[in-house]
């Protein structure tokens, strides 16, 4: 069975483990970001004056490079949540076939197991609830996150603009301001298909 | 939070320890889960006990992908150890679990199925990981009387079980042995009390002092590196074990 191409119930550590692999993804290539926006401010510095307005949107993009990490932090923090609820509902899923087991095994023993096992259904009742509103949060967090990234873009396009005005530096500028670019897409693309998981 | 910390990185051959951790239910005696890499497979050694298998798994999978987990190695049979085993097999059922023939019909009520397990003889058997062998060094009665050591010849580190540990009080947390005459203090009634036979330390030291180690890696407790991994094997061979109820 390929695990990774099945819909997974909500309370499947496979689910959170999927979701975790793309936000790791994410905090890597936003590592990348800081470093780029680092690069850009230092050739802008070379650059002089013409560049001043590149030296801007490269102080702002790492600004953003900070404000991404602290947001990745955050959906990490959430992803700990959710391993704690799914390993607890896997608990609980065993305790509950263990009473079955034993009920199917002797109808008599039905007036000594039913309260435990009612207890079992409330506890997976109450896991079920959490991991619900974890996922909600979740999927919040990663709209913030999108919405961050789209001031991201619009960074990485002024990067493009102001590249242009910069003299005899404006190749070396445009090739970074494309670099910056491609960074701010890839990061774009895949928590948006994280957004797409999320929704199933 | 538990978190994992790489202690030993040659290209993909690394090791990783998801250390003590400070936000641990005082209750629960605190644990080192060890994980070893190469060539895309991963081996946890110790995986430790269920009450912990969130914090655990929430550590390694921040760091590296869980699937490349493919087996458990359980030094002997506490529950400390692998209580977690059914929560790692219903993550992945194709998990194998290396551990003493001796365990082989007690560990299963952990959970897992006859072709989880596989089981070491008693003069210790060799696990390939990615083309790694990692030998399994017998430590029998130290403390338990099914028990074994993991050796990575090539890293140079012995991941050894009970043997090592140290009780260390919450000041104490940090990942190695800084000052071993201070650190073993919390060792000694440890290994007197849980360390049942004179005979079976002797060969245990005899046999490890044989072997390259820049790294003794104890279940509880922190890392004992380069002079002090010595000091430690004397310091044990020197220690009456089997001695330590308290009057």
């Amino acid at each position: 069975m390929d695990i990774m191409n099945d819909i997974e119930p909500i309370s499947s550590l496979h689910r959170v483990v999927k979701a975790n692999e793309d936000i790791k993804k994410v905090i890597r290539i936003s590592s990348g970001v800081n470093l780029v926006a680092l690069n850009a401010m230092l050739i802008a510095k070379r650059s002089g004056e013409r560049s001043r307005g590149f030296a801007v949107v490269s102080s702002e993009l790492r600004l953003f490079s900070r404000n991404l990490d602290a947001a990745m932090t955050g959906l990490g923090e959430l992803i700990f949540s959710l391993v704690r609820d799914a390993a607890a509902m896997q608990r609980q899923r065993q305790q509950h076939s263990h009473f079955m087991a034993v009920m199917s095994i002797n109808k008599s023993m039905r007036k000594w197991v039913e309260p435990p096992l009612a207890r079992v259904e409330a506890r997976m009742g109450s896991i079920e609830e959490e991991i619900s509103r974890d996922w909600h949060k979740l999927r919040l967090q990663l709209n913030r996150v999108l919405q961050l990234c789209e001031s991201g873009r619009s960074l990485s396009r002024s990067a493009k603009i102001e590249a242009v005005y910069g003299g005899d530096m404006s190749t070396t500028l445009k090739q970074v301001a494309n670099q910056i670019e491609e960074t701010v897409d890839e990061i774009f693309s895949t928590l948006k298909l994280l957004r797409m998981q999320l929704a199933e | 939070m538990k978190k994992l910390e790489f202690i030993y990185e040659d290209g993909a051959h690394k090791w990783a320890v998801v250390a003590r951790d400070p936000a641990k239910p005082s209750h629960l005696i605190d644990t080192n889960e060890y994980l070893v890499l190469n060539g895309g497979e991963a081996l946890l050694a110790d995986p430790g006990g269920m009450e912990i298998f969130s914090a655990v798994f929430s550590a390694i999978s921040a760091e590296i992908d869980p699937y490349t987990i493919r087996h458990l190695f359980a030094s002997h049979q506490d529950p400390d150890v692998i209580s977690s085993l059914a929560l790692w097999l219903d993550f992945n059922p194709d998990l194998k679990c290396h551990l003493s023939w001796l365990w082989g019909s007690f560990i299963p009520h952990f959970g897992g199925t006859a072709d989880t397990f596989v089981a070491i003889p008693d003069e210790g058997a060799t696990i390939s990981l990615g083309g790694l062998m990692l030998d399994a060094i017998p430590a029998h009665y130290l403390h338990s009387s099914g028990n074994f050591n993991l050796y990575d010849r090539k890293a140079r580190i012995l991941f050894s079980g009970d043997v090592g540990a140290a009780l260390l009080p919450p000041e104490e947390s940090g990942l190695y042995v800084e000052n071993f005459d201070r650190h073993i203090r919390h060792s000694r009634d440890f290994h007197r009390r849980w360390m049942g036979s004179n005979k079976a330390k002797l060969s245990w030291c005899e046999r490890v002092s044989r072997l390259d180690i820049d790294m003794l890696c104890p279940q509880h407790g922190a890392i004992y590196r380069g002079e002090d991994v010595k000091r430690f094997i004397n310091w044990f061979a020197d220690l009456d074990v089997g001695s330590g109820i308290r009057d």
